[in-house]
């Protein structure tokens, strides 16, 4: 499974961003993460654990990862009915035809991180 | 201190491909990302690829394998240009990767670059490596409930590429439903039945190659 290095990616992409900005500790990382972004939550909470003691100062025990959900929604391109797809991503459940587009349900990002810097703020 | 980041975790990744595509735009090298679960015969495609195309396009392949150069060397036994990257573990490959090893090759003088990916019906999908087309290979020994069974990868690829149809015969595997279920998922995508082995239909994947070959690099 591919988690393992997406969860390093996504360490460096907090870690220079906070060294840019002067923080020092990060105590909360908010990361979106779509049902068909073929990311398990569950996997990356686990790299997330074993990666975390691997990061310099920036992080400890206490720095918590929150997986925010975001679930995967299409809409048909012919009747505009809005559904949440199963496996067959583009076929409307009205048309049953496969003229579906997504809206959401492939992101992968992180949205925000709470951190202090060295006067503690 | 709340910091509204609202980045891609892939953004460096991202950055790698758009580099590459850029390369391969500026060389004129069509660039063929190959995806499959192992075994599907990736590598007896690319062989058999090779030696229908190799008179008319000069061919690089850049392999992608846990460990080994059995397939770079099978690659090279037909004279192409092969680079080999061993990911010892890691189960796909990334564009930054690909970067490293594009200096290995002139690729001004490349026509065609493939890459063939980690055998792996998952990780594979989400990395972009800047080329132009992304095909998946599904072997009718595998069963066609792959195709329901690992959307995502279906979904994110330009061509379906049923390989070992010589084996129709002798195991199930229901082409009319294989492609009703990826049009279903991806109804753009192209849907090609071939064998690497015998050479049956395999016009069809030369063909379409030169095609684009000839389309994606007009100026």
């Amino acid at each position: 499974m591919h988690e393992l290095s997406l969860m390093a990616e996504l360490i460096k992409l907090v870690s220079e961003d906070a060294h840019d900005r002067g923080i020092i500790k990060v105590s909360k990382i908010d990361v979106i993460v779509g049902d068909l972004s073929n990311v398990l939550p569950e996997a990356l909470e686990e790299a997330f654990i074993y990666l975390r003691p691997r990061v310099e100062a920036l992080f400890d025990e206490q720095t918590e990862l929150h997986v925010i959900r975001e679930e995967a929604r299409a809409a048909c391109r012919s009747c505009r009915t809005e559904f949440v797809p199963d496996y067959r991503i583009a076929f409307c459940p009205v048309c049953r035809l496969p003229t579906s587009e997504l809206l959401s349900g492939e992101t992968f990002r992180v949205e925000s991180y709470e951190g202090c810097d060295e006067d503690g703020n | 201190m709340e910091i509204n980041l609202k980045e891609e975790v892939l953004k460096d990744q991202n950055k790698a491909a758009a580099f590459n595509r850029k390369l391969f735009q500026d060389s004129r090298t069509l660039v063929i990302n190959i995806m499959s679960s192992p075994g599907a015969g990736k590598t007896t495609l690319l062989e058999a690829t090779v030696k229908a195309l190799a008179r008319e396009y000069k061919i690089g392949v850049i392999e992608g394998d846990l460990a080994t150069e059995r397939d770079a060397d099978r690659l090279r036994a037909l004279g192409v240009d092969t680079v080999q990257i061993n990911t010892v573990g890691g189960c796909h490959l990334d564009a930054r990767m690909i970067a490293k090893k594009l200096p290995e090759f002139d690729l001004e003088k490349t026509d065609i670059l493939f890459i063939e990916n980690i055998g792996n019906l998952v990780c594979p999908s989400g990395y972009d490596l800047g080329q132009h087309f992304k095909v998946v290979v599904l072997s009718v020994p595998e069963g066609n409930d792959k195709i329901p069974k690992y959307p995502i990868m279906f979904r994110r690829t330009d061509m379906t590429l049923i390989n070992k149809i010589d084996l129709l015969p002798y195991v199930p595997f229901n082409l009319v439903e294989a492609a009703e279920d990826l049009k279903s998922i991806n109804p753009e995508a192209l849907f090609k039945p071939v064998s690497a082995l015998t050479g049956d239909r395999m016009g069809e994947w030369t063909g379409w190659i030169r095609e684009v070959y000839h389309t994606c690099l007009a100026r």
